[in-house]
């Protein structure tokens, strides 16, 4: 063989391997911005969906109130506005999962038809309001309770304007007061000792600067009674449609009252049907820029009881657990501020891809 | 071991510049892209198109029953702020400037959360009219920030 054939075929592989391991090494250089190529894409198109499901009212447009319909196109839009982000309180309640009516995240899943996005939905007040009991003081013929109250986002205190009830068997009393600059505030409740069961603190409070921004919590406590039971023990409150349906866990309950509040309104429910396990009550359309609470005082056997729910049924979270997910996909969130019935609320949609339900 | 001496005592001197030249070809290609590949970053322009749209939101759902022109009308910027302060997410920075039809700043304090020095800011301008019965117009300029 000639040594200039050798020296050619030498070259060659030499070039070759230089060659290949270039394409290697480039190929691992640009890995990163080509991913974040894709992922930006990505992100721009759950984005698209995020706005899509917020922004639409989904087929039938009032699926919502239906409560045995599955949605054919999933959308939380509210079919009478014409406002953009207003959306449905019956289809922000379904995706509840206290609600007996609700939908599953495998029925939203194949609802929203987007086969290779998975996604979660996330609805809570604007801010937070906390409250708890912190002394007690006995008299002869009352008993005076004292609760602090804290108003905050991020850490941050807020200035609200507070509207309390108190609730206990058939026994209501109200009380109005603010934050300080601290968000902190203290509201003391005075409940005659005639009466005992378990009683019920409704805060609801309302953002200075605006006042669609309302918060609400919600503290159980005895009244010369044993310690009350958790919510949801004797009854399932299931709002839908303005009807209150309410299922009973125990055949012997008697209901003592039934009743809506808000910021600023506070009514009696009227009975729409009763039976032995389940009893329905009309809800009123009340213009007030507030959530609903729901509240039933009732009896089972001699012990007395409260639940309550409120609707639209928020807080709520339903889809992909992302922080669980150890696929490594890229997931965004998107924060909206939403409408519902007048009350400003913050939803939080998660999107990534690959997992299904 | 002798016939590889000999093969090697066979190269010409054209074969070896034909391997050093192709060795330096793809040094200097290969050196161009991992120089070039960090001057071509660009802005992470997917935050900041996440940011335009929350901003955006915020300043149409405030001013959706008119609160954002009656805040602005009052002077009231504290409230202004605290809605700020509530309808943005968590970790936002923002700093907000709002101008009459004159161009002149209408707003007396600070509507900001936050010294914005050295982050990538994107701005949102937005026309907010009154609803009051001389109907005014203001623009507003938002400035949002995420954290460095």
């Amino acid at each position: 063989m000639p040594a200039s054939s050798i020296d050619t075929f030498l070259a060659c592989s030499i070039m070759i391997v230089l060659v290949l391991s270039a394409i290697v090494s480039t190929s691992n250089t640009l890995r990163p911005s080509m991913d974040e190529l894709l992922h930006r894409n990505d992100a721009e198109r759950f984005q698209q969906l995020a706005q899509h499901l917020l922004l639409y009212k989904g087929a039938p447009t009032n699926w919502g109130s239906l409560c045995d319909v599955v949605p054919d196109s999933l959308g939380l839009a509210d079919s009478a506005s014409s406002q953009p982000y207003q959306l449905d309180i019956d289809k922000v309640s379904r995706l509840n999962s206290y609600n007996i009516y609700s939908l599953s995240y495998s029925q939203l899943w194949q609802s929203f038809s987007v086969s290779d996005a998975s996604f979660r939905v996330e609805i809570k007040t604007l801010f937070n309001l906390s409250t708890s009991l912190i002394s007690t003081t006995s008299g002869v013929n009352e008993t005076t309770y004292q609760f602090e109250v804290y108003a905050e986002k991020s850490g941050t205190p807020v200035l609200a304007y507070l509207h309390s009830y108190v609730v206990v068997r058939d026994y209501v009393n109200n009380f109005a007061s603010s934050t300080s600059s601290n968000g902190h505030s203290s509201i003391l409740v005075t409940i005659p000792n005639s009466l005992n069961g378990t009683a019920i603190l409704l805060t609801f409070a309302k953002a200075e600067s605006n006042s669609q921004i309302v918060a609400y919590d919600v503290c159980t406590f005895r009244h010369n009674s044993s310690e009350p039971s958790p919510n949801r023990t004797f009854t399932r409150l299931n709002p839908l449609n303005y009807v209150l349906n309410v299922t009973f866990t125990y055949p012997s309950e008697e209901v003592l009252k039934t009743q809506v509040f808000t910021y600023n309104y506070n009514f009696s429910l009227i009975e729409k049907n009763r039976s032995a396990q389940t009893a329905e009550y009309y809800i009123p359309q009340l213009l007030d820029a507030s959530p609903m609470l729901l509240v039933i005082t009732g009896l089972n056997q001699s012990s007395s009881f409260v639940e309550w729910s409120s609707y639209p049924q928020v807080p709520l979270e339903i889809g992909t657990d992302f922080d669980e997910s150890t696929n490594g996909a890229k997931t965004v969130s998107f924060s909206y501020i939403v409408t519902i019935n007048l009350a400003l609320y913050e939803i939080v949609t998660k999107w990534g891809g690959l997992a299904s339900p | 071991m002798g016939r590889i001496g000999i093969t090697l005592k066979m190269f010409d001197n054209g074969g070896q510049i034909r391997i050093i030249e192709a060795f330096l070809a793809i040094s200097v290609m290969f050196s161009a892209l991992v120089l070039t590949a960090p001057m071509s970053s660009t802005p992470d322009l997917e935050k900041q198109g996440t940011l335009k749209k929350i901003g955006t939101q915020v300043l149409i759902k405030l001013d959706n029953n008119g609160t954002l022109g009656k805040l602005i009308e009052g002077g009231n910027w504290t409230a202004l702020k605290q809605s700020m302060d509530l309808f943005l997410p968590a970790g936002v920075f923002y700093n907000m400037t709002i101008y009459d039809e004159n161009m002149q700043r209408v707003n007396t304090q600070e509507v900001s959360n936050s010294n914005q020095e050295g982050s990538e800011a994107v701005v949102i301008q937005y026309l907010c009219a009154t609803q009051s019965s001389d109907t005014h117009f203001y623009t507003i300029k938002l400035q949002l920030a995420w954290p460095k």
